[in-house]
């Protein structure tokens, strides 16, 4: 009845079976790229920035910034490649990286950002349209803690196990969940309002 | 209110088992509360979507790029040995050994004859700037008057 929500993978990953190729032709890469092969790690880096740009994107929310920061992710990823001992946590590793370069961003940045203020509330009042929903949704993310928004991305949009988050984050699995279900409650209030759900509670 | 026992966000999240997601779907058939429950959280991961992936505005610079080389004076034992820095070592001895074997030479000569080959080289750029620019000018002239013509005849103006 509710098995579709069983195809959740993660918004920007592909399907499962295109999955289970791309870590295998990754493992391959990474192999060759720890080597010192060049190419075979420039290769991994075409098949991984638009992941990596678009989580860094919605978590530094500025493009400039996020762009930047993709940059230093690469760079660093390669130096540190030799350090990575099981190549099948690639992923989890590189957005590692990823989620320290973000945050040392973030850090230097908070002051500027508390002056800002409380962005504005959304209207959420009947039917919207994709693009309108799209800009709530939006909206509604850049709402969250900068963790819960990340707890977030990582789950719905990079399709992360919690496990995997953990490890990524650096933190118990009992914290992800914390900070990804009352992010889920926030963004439930904004973006399911009651109205809504009456055609599908029956 | 949903039951407690049930964890929906990780049921929704895709992060139950085979055998706790039966266990759970078994109760909803008959709970209206954790159908609301669920229908709400799926609301939300619908709406949430709808949120693009972004293309990457540019490039991200390859290791082996340019910038991401050692300079050269990084690499000296690369640098010391290439052609281009032996070329240089022949050429900074000549110059010495030049400097050296002629130790009467007067700086304000070697200055003057500097100046005058150097106004010498001006002038004739300078005389060929000024060719080039008259050639175009005279191509431009004669292209407008044939084009002129050309509009006269087809638009079917009289020529005065």
């Amino acid at each position: 009845m509710w098995s579709d929500f069983l195809r959740l993978r993660g918004v920007f990953t592909n399907g499962a079976e295109e999955l289970i190729f791309r870590e295998v032709e990754d493992l391959d890469l990474i192999a060759k790229a720890k080597r010192g092969d060049v190419e075979a790690y420039n290769l991994l880096v075409s098949r991984w920035e638009k992941r990596v740009f678009n989580y860094l994107l919605r978590l530094v929310a500025n493009r400039e910034d996020a762009m930047d920061v993709s940059q230093d992710v690469f760079l660093k990823a390669y130096q540190n490649l030799p350090k990575l001992e099981d190549p099948a946590r690639f992923t989890g590793w590189l957005f590692r990286i990823a989620h320290n370069e973000a945050f040392s961003l973030l850090r230097k940045k908070r002051p500027e950002s508390e002056l800002a203020g409380e962005p504005r509330p959304v209207a959420t009042s009947g039917k919207m349209l994709p693009i309108e929903l799209s800009l709530t949704v939006e909206s509604a993310l850049a709402r969250l803690s900068d963790e819960q928004r990340e707890a977030v991305l990582l789950k719905v949009y990079q399709g992360f196990k919690f496990e995997e988050m953990a490890e990524v984050l650096g933190c118990p699995v009992s914290t992800v969940k914390s900070r990804l279900y009352t992010a889920l409650d926030l963004l439930r209030a904004t973006l399911a309002p009651a109205t809504l759900s009456d055609d599908f509670a029956r | 209110m949903s039951c407690s026992q049930y964890d929906w966000k990780a049921y929704a999240l895709g992060e139950m088992t085979a055998s706790e997601r039966n266990v759970a779907e078994g109760h909803a058939a008959t709970c209206a509360a954790c159908r609301e429950e669920l229908a709400g959280l799926r609301l939300t991961l619908d709406a949430m979507s709808t949120l693009r992936e972004e293309e990457v505005p540019r490039r991200i610079a390859f290791v082996s790029d340019k910038v991401f080389e050692p300079r050269w004076w990084q690499r000296p034992a690369q640098w010391m040995t290439s052609p281009t820095f032996a070329a240089a070592m022949v050429i900074a001895a000549a110059i010495l050994v030049h400097a050296f074997a002629r130790p009467g030479t007067d700086p304000a000569a070697i200055e003057a004859q500097v100046n005058s080959a150097v106004t010498k080289a001006v002038v004739v750029i300078e005389a060929r700037h000024e060719q080039e620019a008259a050639e175009w000018n005279a191509a431009y002239t004669l292209l407008n008057k044939q084009f002129l013509q050309v509009y006269r005849q087809t638009s079917g103006l009289a020529l005065q």
